[in-house]
């Protein structure tokens, strides 16, 4: 009998319940079932300054080159020369919805959930315009409504959105939110990376970014951009450089710390600056801020050129007698590409020249055109200290800058698009967008052979591909509303 | 259910010593040829029905009543024997081989050894020979092209990489396909450490290459549910049981075992053939300065190669004329060792053998080697009366250094070989390194490394501890019933190191980073058998048990960017630190049963049930179950012995089984979005968010997989001829697949029941010895299998599932309803309705190919594989060779895409100096056209071309020379006055050639990696031939 109880015991052993246990078991111990919305909102804002990927593929490769900002022989630097690469194109997208719009959805769910305060919805609110601004105008009809709510409302194929609802949607979003917006100091605190929680800076950039979205759709809904305007104005939008709105990077630990262009830089040392902006920047004191030659570190203006656009290196030889690149002006890189480097989302310098614009357009802001023009100069030179004290300007020059180059009110929205094109350089996003909106500057095309787009600048960036897969039927929707899925199509406010 | 499995052990554990007891006879049973045990022998009471069966040592205990009993001891393949006992306690005998040994005994589901014409499904037993005879780096690579139906890749990763092993197809959309590996009766790990993707890595090998090829003394496949069903979910993908050598063999007591192999490894030159008449250079120009050099790189599209004086990338002038094959200059012959002494013994009580083991492996990329050293000890032991102890235990250790990198450029020596053109010699970029420890660039592109720094400036380095050990004890606690429990472990700690040094020009001041991984997995059974004739007709052959399976993953990772002072490489010199910790662990509890009756050993009928508990898919207030029952059922009529049967067939058996098996989720923690801190902050704020990349869910409940299988054994013509083929359909249904969401939904993926695939398919196999006699002996077996797959459901909407795409961004893997598993699906030609290409005449006057969008372009994997297996023995030599071969898959070749657009590939030859004629269908007007593209545009056309996926998918179809080997066995009589017992050598030849090979430039079997998505190719190594040597001593 004793060998039964034995081995009976011994059955018991293993045998004892056979799920117990398991439920606990399968909670991972490293991680939450929920943490503070702050933290989040901190990740959320670094990923949409943005990563090397994208920083690298859609804003540099692409748009800095097609924007003449940047210029380069490298081949796979595919926007210099007006060539495909649909994993490049797609690149913000590959990156921003399953980053920032992930998180920023998230994050008004638990908001809204736990009743946090009005103002601290409206911050984040405001933070999801700017993250879907980019997306929407680099691409046109994106997903929106239906975006990042993969898990809170299983949407696994999100619509896309027409570009026209968008807008009404963001426009609508920044006036609620700027609505609820005191002049304390925002729950968020130093979570928030950018104001540190100042409402009355929120605010002010919400009213700001009103004034960019109105703006967009000068060509599409003139009457809307000028009521949006109005709007922007009259809600009060940033009066100096202590409202930009930035994020400070710092040199690590981890890449996402650092600034995405910054880790470009140090990744690739083929980008030159174009010789459009090198040429446009003759006489101006930023370019010994932004430029520096390749081979010997030169910052002399005498030594500065800049590399034309869609050259290869025969084509440069033969166009120039130059073959090698190292002759020619790349970023600063004792100043601006730093992995520290501030990035800027609208600076007060964009805000003036947009209000320059709204002078010369309607009359609003003042109606002075050139006072706001000369301030958004001055801002733009000043701003720079951002980057360190190598890069601060002093006013003489700033003034000496104005004096020699003095406000053409027969030219005004043209030099208000050029002086906008320079303040923007490495905000490339914005850089392109307002090129598309104002045709400024007037930037002549390159036509290397075999681009893929019959020598002209490309108009937006294309869909990830895997979506033709994944989300065939919204993706299809989206080409019959929008037009064929290539570089030329105009995005909706984008009106030829 | 788990109350009343307790009850049934009581009922039965009370019945049985509720029994008389009687008079104890015990004995052994032994080989009358050569002494061996022989385990598995009936021993049955004339007349009673009772019986027992010896054990892995032949002894037997078996209670009697009468003092006149008779025993019956009974062995297929052996002659059937009746002893007296007549007051007798020991009984030794000594069981003699019949002449017709159609009956052999096979490992089947936990061990259980079973006559092989019992089982109701197919199952193939290799002995250890074949798998040791031509040595693989990873032993399991031995089994291609040997057993129907299972299809095995050895990839182009290196000597210390993976392999790919898929029994009748895949059985699940994403989750692990690779069957269950049982080592001496426990289940071990098989993980992945690291493969290469569409952006870069090396294979970072798996489990199974732990095992050390000498020591394997059978592998059996269990290849179907039924032969499965008793793993549970494990064993879905089939099961693949190696038993190892044992001391039980011995029969005079110490042997000692040596075996030795050298094995050299030529990298096959004869498989790439690249254009050698123009060199380096755009426009059909030679590059004019060493800047223009440095900047075209890559690009084959220079002038006709004419022996003059041009500059190179590195400023110095050489021939312009075909430098030589730079494969074959910068890969070297690599060498393999591998020598295994084992010792051995046996007694009554005891028996042991310990083997230790050391294979060194350098590789064909320089600088790249892997040692592993085994030690190996199998105990068996009788601690008392019916109480049998058997231990194994295993310790492995295993170096690796520089595993090569694969796929996408950076860091890959072999892009940065593969990619020069005619006239530059790689030799030149030797030494990598810049006297100021910097990288000796080569290339305007960072991206491209020097391979020399690369292969030696590189650090990648693993070394793996591993122990596997198990335990077993059974006990008889009557002469019918006895009890088995047995446990194990498997547990390895994987560190690696892996630095990109500080001067890598794409990365200038270098990054590293340390990795601890793992392992452990535990696993318990205990089962409770009976084994009894319950009539002179009727016996059974059952048992009940309970197991527990428990798995833990953990993984501590240092990372360090960006190195301070540029040559000590240490995770603390640089600039950004980051550490990670994973964790994660899962179990799963099971009960089974399995019940086999059979009726005068004509008619077997086996029921199995299995109840799994998953730990993966419970959760806190979880409504759906976390458990599934499953039950099989197969039979086994032998047809030779029910029927009258023609005179030339000698036995006959059919085979007919249904079987269910249940599955868990593959990962823990996947019902339930979780958030965590991630990074180490910013400006002081901690950085938060979501976890899952994947939507969870909290709804999964176990997958299942039906299995219908019906075969015919034969043997004829004197058994000179055996037949066996099998039919099998299964179905997987509610496959948990990560479904691919649009990424605008914020994950890529998301977790769901909703997969459905089907495999059906047949497996032959044919072997006979059409000669035989005293001197000469010439055995032959061709076996072939064909498996239709079939994705039947992918997800909600049945939208495709991509598994994987290549680094060119134009062809992926995919899932398509209605499709065979994972076929290429990428970029097409436009092209009219009578398939004649469309293009785009450019206003350069370049045609470009339109693109057609994306298209099915070929299956990723080949639905026939056969092998054709023939051995000879001619007095003491003997010989043997195998060809094996896979029809009806396509591979998309990144490399000759790439070769095309740079001007290597030879195709690109047409056309250089008088243009090349282009006709098709005009876009814009669509009306044919003929056009000449000017030599100076040959570069754009191809490069346009190489950007079409369908222009480089390519059937993957060959027959290879696989193994030969010839092998001498020094006589006995020669050795006689030796201390050698036995003594032979061999030589082998591995790989040596292609039969047939349809894809041009590589080898068809180059995947880069064992992951669900083959059919791609980009970069690998390059294939090899192999020679080697053997030498096997006992003494």
């Amino acid at each position: 009998m004793k060998k039964t109880i034995y081995t009976v015991l011994l059955l018991l052993l293993v045998f004892t319940s056979c799920d117990k246990d398991f439920e606990e078991l399968n909670i991972d111990p490293t991680k939450s079932s929920q943490i503070d919305a702050k933290s989040k909102f901190t990740a959320t804002l670094l990923r949409t300054s943005g990563e090397r990927y994208e920083a690298w593929r859609a804003n540099l490769i692409y748009q800095s080159t097609m924007m003449q900002h940047i210029a380069t022989t490298t081949g796979y630097w595919v926007g210099d020369k007006y060539f495909w690469n649909q994993g490049y194109a797609a690149s913000l997208w590959d990156r921003y919805y399953t980053g920032p719009v992930k998180g920023i959805e998230d994050i008004l769910v638990q908001l809204r959930v736990e009743e946090q305060p009005a103002e601290m919805i409206a911050i984040a609110r405001i933070q999801r315009v700017v993250i879907y601004q980019r997306l929407t105008d680099l691409y046109g009809d994106v997903p929106y409504s239906e975006a990042g709510k993969g898990y809170l409302e299983g949407i696994l194929t999100p619509k896309y959105d027409a570009q026209s609802d968008i807008y009404a949607d963001m426009l609508k979003e920044l006036e609620e939110s700027a609505a609820d917006l005191g002049s304390g100091t925002s729950k968020w605190g130093d979570a928030d990376l950018i104001f540190k929680g100042d409402q009355g800076k929120w605010k002010r950039y919400a009213n700001s970014m009103m004034l960019r979205l109105g703006l967009r759709l000068i060509k599409v809904d003139p009457v809307a951009a000028k009521n949006w305007a109005t709007k922007a104005i009259s809600g009060g939008v940033m009066t100096s450089n202590s409202d930009i709105a930035y994020i400070q990077h710092t040199p690590g630990p981890e890449g996402i710390n650092k600034n995405g262009n910054g880790e470009t830089f140090t990744a690739d040392g083929s980008p030159r600056l174009s010789k459009t902006f090198v040429d446009f920047l003759n006489g101006d004191p930023r370019l010994p801020i932004l430029a520096a030659r390749r081979s010997d570190k030169s910052t002399l203006p005498a030594d500065l050129k800049g590399l034309p656009n869609g050259l290869d290196g025969d084509l440069l030889k033969a166009l120039t007698g130059e073959e090698n690149t190292n002759a020619y002006a790349e970023p600063n890189r004792a100043i601006i590409t730093g992995e520290d480097a501030p990035m800027f989302f609208q600076t007060y310098a964009e805000v003036e020249f947009m209000l320059a614009e709204c002078a010369e357009r309607w009359g609003l802001a003042g109606g002075n055109t050139e006072t706001h023009y000369n301030a958004g100069v001055t801002a733009a030179m000043k701003y720079l200290e951002l980057y360190g004290s190598a890069a601060s300007i002093s006013d003489d020059k700033i003034q000496a800058y104005l004096t020699n180059n003095p406000f053409n009110s027969a030219k005004a929205l043209e030099m208000i698009g050029n002086q906008y094109w320079a303040a923007t350089f490495l905000n490339e996003y914005e850089t392109f967008s307002n090129w598309r909106r104002t045709g400024f500057p007037n930037l002549v095309p390159v036509n290397y052979p075999g681009n893929e787009t019959n020598g002209t600048i490309p108009r937006r960036l294309t869909y990830t591909t895997s979506e033709q897969v994944v989300n065939a039927a919204n993706y299809n929707a989206a080409i019959a509303a929008q037009g064929p899925d290539i570089l030329t199509t105009r995005v909706w406010w984008d009106k030829q | 259910m788990i109350q009343k499995a307790l009850k049934l052990f009581f009922l039965i554990c009370v019945l049985g010593f509720s029994s008389i007891q009687a008079q104890t006879v015990n004995g052994k049973i032994t080989d009358a040829l050569d002494g061996t045990p022989l385990p598995g022998v009936n021993v049955i009471i004339k007349g009673t029905g009772i019986g027992v069966s010896s054990d892995f040592d032949g002894k037997f205990s078996i209670d009697v009543k009468k003092e006149n009993a008779v025993l019956q001891f009974s062995f297929m393949g052996y002659a059937t024997q009746e002893v007296s006992v007549k007051g007798r306690n020991v009984i030794n005998i000594s069981l003699v081989q019949s002449a017709e040994s159609l009956n052999e005994v096979v490992v089947t589901a936990l061990g259980i050894k079973k006559e092989k014409k019992s089982l109701g499904y197919s199952m193939t037993e290799l002995k250890g020979d074949e798998v040791s005879l031509v040595k693989e780096t990873n032993a399991i690579n031995a089994l291609q092209g040997k057993v129907a139906g299972v299809n095995i890749t050895g990839n182009a990763t290196g000597a210390a990489g993976s392999s790919r092993v898929i029994i009748r197809g895949n059985t699940s959309l994403t989750g692990d396909n690779q069957p269950l590996y049982i080592v001496d009766g426990i289940p071990i790990g098989n993980d992945n450490n690291g493969s290469a993707g569409m952006w870069g890595g090396n294979d970072g090998g798996d489990g199974i290459s732990s095992v050390n090829p000498d020591e394997v003394a059978s592998v059996s496949v269990l290849k179907g549910g039924a032969a499965a069903a008793l793993y549970g979910s494990r064993a879905a993908n089939g099961v693949i049981i190696i038993t190892t050598k044992s001391g039980k063999q011995n029969k005079q007591g110490l042997g000692v075992e040596f075996s030795s192999s050298l094995t050299i490894d030529a990298v096959n030159t004869d498989l790439q053939d690249f254009q050698k008449v123009y060199g380096q250079g755009i426009n059909g120009e030679k590059p004019q300065t060493e800047f223009l050099a440095f900047d075209n790189p890559t690009s084959s599209w220079g002038a006709k190669l004419d022996g003059s004086n041009v500059v190179n990338w590195d400023g110095v002038s050489r021939p312009y004329s075909y430098a030589g094959n730079n494969v074959d200059k910068f890969y070297r012959t690599g060498a393999t060792y591998i020598n295994t002494v084992a010792f051995s013994n046996a007694n009554d009580n005891t028996n042991y053998r310990f083997s230790m083991s050391d294979l060194s492996n350098e590789d064909i990329v320089p600088n790249s080697d892997i040692n592993r050293k085994t030690f190996s000890l199998n105990l068996g032991s009788t601690l008392a009366n019916k109480l049998i102890l058997n231990t194994n235990v295993k310790y492995v250790r295993e170096n690796a250094n520089n595993r090569p990198r694969l796929s996408d450029s950076p860091g890959n020596a072999n892009y940065s070989v593969a990619v020069l053109p005619a006239n530059v010699d790689v030799t030149f970029m030797d030494p990598g390194a810049n006297d100021d420890g910097t990288e000796r660039a080569t290339s305007s592109n960072v991206y491209a490394t020097n391979p020399y720094w690369a292969a030696y400036n590189f650090r990648n380095e693993d070394q793996k501890n591993r122990v596997i050990a198990s335990a077993s004890l059974r006990y008889d606690i009557l002469d019918w019933l006895y009890v088995t429990a047995r446990t194990g472990i498997d547990d390895y700690t994987r560190k690696s190191t892996s630095v990109e040094p500080w001067g890598t020009a794409y990365k200038t001041e270098g990054g590293m980073n340390e990795e601890e991984k793992r392992y452990t997995q535990t696993d318990s059974d205990i089962m409770l058998g009976v084994n009894k004739n319950i009539s002179e007709k009727f016996s059974t052959n059952s048992f009940i048990g309970a197991s527990n399976n428990a798995q833990i993953r953990e993984q501590l990772k240092l990372n360090g960017d960006k190195f301070i002072v540029p040559d000590l490489e240490t995770v603390k010199n640089t600039k950004d630190q980051s550490t990670e910790y994973a964790y994660s662990k899962q179990k799963m509890s099971s009960v089974y049963g399995s019940f086999e009756f059979d009726y005068n050993k004509v008619v077997y009928l086996t029921l199995t049930a299995r109840n799994d508990w998953f730990s993966t898919l419970s959760a806190p207030g979880k409504e759906s179950p976390n458990n599934d029952l499953y039950t099989s059922v197969n039979t086994s009529i032998i047809l030779s012995e029910a029927f009258k049967m023609p005179e030339w067939v000698n036995f006959a058996k059919f085979r007919a089984g249904y079987s269910e098996l249940a599955g868990g989720a593959p990962n823990p923690y996947s019902l339930g979005l979780t958030y965590g801190i991630f990074g180490q902050g910013h400006l002081g704020q901690p950085l938060g968010g979501i976890s899952n990349g994947s939507i969870p869910n909290a709804n999964l409940v176990p997958y299942n997989v039906d299995e219908i299988e019906i075969g015919l054994d034969t043997r004829l013509f004197d058994g000179k001829l055996s037949v066996d083929i099998a039919y099998y359909d299964k179905t997987t249904t509610k496959d948990i697949v990560e479904v691919s969401a649009s990424q605008t939904s914020g994950y890529g993926s998301s977790i769901a029941n909703l997969g459905e695939i089907t495999n059906s398919g047949f497996e032959l196999l044919i072997s006979g010895t059409p000669v035989k006699n005293d001197n000469f002996s010439w055995t032959s077996s061709f076996n072939v299998a064909y498996n239709n797959g079939k994705v039947v459901a992918t997800n909600d909407t049945n939208s495709d599932i991509n598994l994987g795409e290549a680094r060119s961004q134009n062809v992926q893997i995919s899932h398509i309803v209605g499709q065979p598993y994972g076929v290429i699906y990428g970029k097409a030609f436009a092209r009219d309705d009578n398939g004649v290409i469309i293009y785009e005449i450019d206003a350069d006057g370049v045609p470009r190919a339109k693109d057609g969008g994306n298209k099915q372009l070929g299956e990723g994997v080949p639905p026939y594989s056969m092998g054709l297996n023939n051995a000879f023995t001619y007095k003491n030599f003997n010989a043997s060779f195998l060809i094996d071969a896979k029809f009806g898959g396509q591979i998309f070749s990144g490399s000759n895409a790439g070769a095309v657009a740079r001007g290597q590939h030879l195709m690109t030859l047409e056309g250089r100096e008088n243009g090349l004629s282009v006709s098709g269908i005009d876009s814009a007007t669509g009306l044919p056209f003929t056009t000449t593209v000017a030599p100076k545009n040959l570069a754009t056309y191809w490069g346009r071309i190489s950007g079409i996926a369908e222009a480089f998918v390519e059937d993957a179809d060959y027959i290879k020379f696989r193994q030969i080997s010839v092998g001498y066995n020094i006589p006995s009589e020669l050795l006689e006055k030796t201390f050698l017992t036995s003594a032979n050598v061999s030589i082998i030849g591995k790989n040596l050639f292609y039969i047939q090979r349809s894809v041009d430039n590589i080898d068809p079997e180059a995947a880069y990696n064992n992951g669900n998505a083959q059919g791609l190719e980009y970069y690998g190594l390059p294939s090899t031939r192999s020679y080697g040597v053997s030498l096997n001593v006992k003494f």
